[in-house]
């Protein structure tokens, strides 16, 4: 018998919510919270999966279906149910370890195939949950519990390797930034296809102030821009800095009385080519102020529409493993 | 759930808790600072800052009065992100009882 779940207005679960005091976690769980009631879909038609991580107790909290799977396999598990439950909204929640890591491959496949699936990446530049290893974020020379003379390679780039696997929306915002944050988050939940969005993620315990330059109020407008699907990148506490592209470089330009507005560059979230995302995802601070929004939200086919219906009677499926399950440990190749 | 500012913070306001709130969600009044419940996203990293114990989850028992303060109050106040001085005669308001009475729902200066 089945028992429908109980409807919820706010989705908390009954679980107590174990994070460290201070997580940027809560930040993206609240926000999470304030936007599923408004994307009009019921509960137990919206499911969680995860892997292993901080980020990957977030299933647990919300007062929806969820799966806390195993380590960097959330994407193939999501991709699945996907496949045989089109119907669902489908949110993947995944950390910098877990899913660059150990699951970086699953990862890009997912997006590559536009699979119709919201993939959060809670980027905190460290291990948090087994107590602050190097992740693959790290910034060169950081010091961890593993690296006590610091880091010694370049990191990934999380949005750079969205863009490189052709995924077809493309964000980042911040955890504390909560009406950005939630704004995109909307954006992901309504966008059809894979949806990428990098949180920077405060890990308060093992790398406190790691995105400092985008969070501080007394900084954060002089290292951080905001993306305006039409509108120019426009930044500091000024408002007086804008970005424009010279050759093949993005470069910062005062912007004042002199300043020639048509050479500013203007965002572009529907260009098909990648090619200007990939400038925008290149921008790190400190010699670059980086950017929070949307760096891109195209149109494209989703895995379900370019792969026929599978899908089989549920009386059909146990008869088909039964055969295969008895057909014997040999087989002749014809 | 939300944390909540309770009544031991009158007359003291120590801002400890203020320097740590990831989001910024402290209001500071005259003699007191509230949270704004919509805000917080209660992750508690405040709760054990305070020195005299007074921010507290509004799933204990018996705070539905205070959650109804903070949230009149959160509204208007100016925000407080910035550690400050406490009053100055926070020291013997510290463990008087029923300071209820001295509540002063006049804005404080907040982040100058």
């Amino acid at each position: 018998m089945s028992v429908a779940p109980k409807k919820t207005t706010n989705f908390s679960s009954d679980q107590e919510v174990r994070w460290c005091p201070g997580c940027g976690d809560f930040a993206i769980l609240a926000q999470m919270k304030k936007i599923l009631p408004l994307l009009n879909i019921e509960p137990e038609n919206i499911v969680f999966i995860s892997g292993i991580g901080c980020s990957s107790r977030f299933p647990y909290y919300l007062e929806t279906y969820g799966m806390h799977g195993i380590h960097g396999r959330a994407p193939a598990i999501a991709t699945g149910l996907k496949r045989v439950r089109p119907d669902l909204q489908v949110w993947v929640v995944t950390g910098d370890g877990d899913g660059l890591s150990i699951g970086a491959s699953q990862l890009i496949h997912a997006m590559r195939r536009n699979v119709d699936i919201k993939i959060l990446l809670f980027n905190n530049r460290i291990y948090g949950l087994t107590k602050g290893q190097f992740s693959p974020t790290s910034p060169p020379g950081l010091i961890t519990s593993s690296t006590p003379k610091g880091t010694a390679h370049q990191p990934l780039y999380p949005l750079a390797l969205a863009l490189a696997s052709n995924a077809t929306f493309v964000a980042r915002s911040i955890d504390t930034n909560a009406k950005h944050l939630s704004n995109i988050l909307k954006r992901a939940a309504e966008h059809r296809g894979t949806a990428f969005v990098e949180i920077y993620q405060n890990c308060h315990i093992y790398n406190d102030g790691a995105f400092d330059f985008a969070k501080n109020a007394d900084i954060r407008d002089e290292h951080t821009v905001e993306l305006i699907d039409g509108k120019p990148l426009i930044f500091g506490k000024e408002k007086n800095k804008a970005i424009q592209l010279n050759g093949t470089s993005l470069e910062i330009v005062p912007l004042n009385e002199k300043t020639k507005r048509d050479n500013l560059l203007i965002h572009n979230e529907e260009c098909s080519s990648p090619a200007v995302a990939h400038l925008l995802a290149d921008m790190q601070y400190p010699n670059m102020p980086e950017v929070i929004g949307v760096l891109r939200a195209i149109n494209a086919p989703t895995h379900n529409d370019r792969m026929p219906d599978e899908r089989l009677p549920a009386d059909t499926r146990v008869q088909k493993l039964k055969q295969f399950f008895n057909a014997g440990e040999t087989w002749e190749i014809s | 759930m939300t944390y909540v500012v309770t009544e031991n913070c009158i007359k003291c306001k120590h801002t400890d808790c203020v320097e740590v709130c990831p989001v910024d969600c402290f209001y500071e009044g005259e003699n007191i600072l509230v949270i704004h419940p919509d805000e917080c996203i209660d992750c508690g990293v405040c709760e054990p800052e305070c020195p005299v114990d007074a921010i507290k989850a509004d799933t204990e028992p018996g705070l539905e009065k205070w959650l109804e303060i903070n949230a009149e109050l959160a509204k208007t106040w100016p925000v407080i992100s910035r550690k400050k001085d406490a009053l100055e005669d926070a020291a013997e308001w510290k463990d008087v009882e029923n300071k209820i009475q001295h509540l002063s729902k006049n804005p404080g200066p907040g982040d100058e």
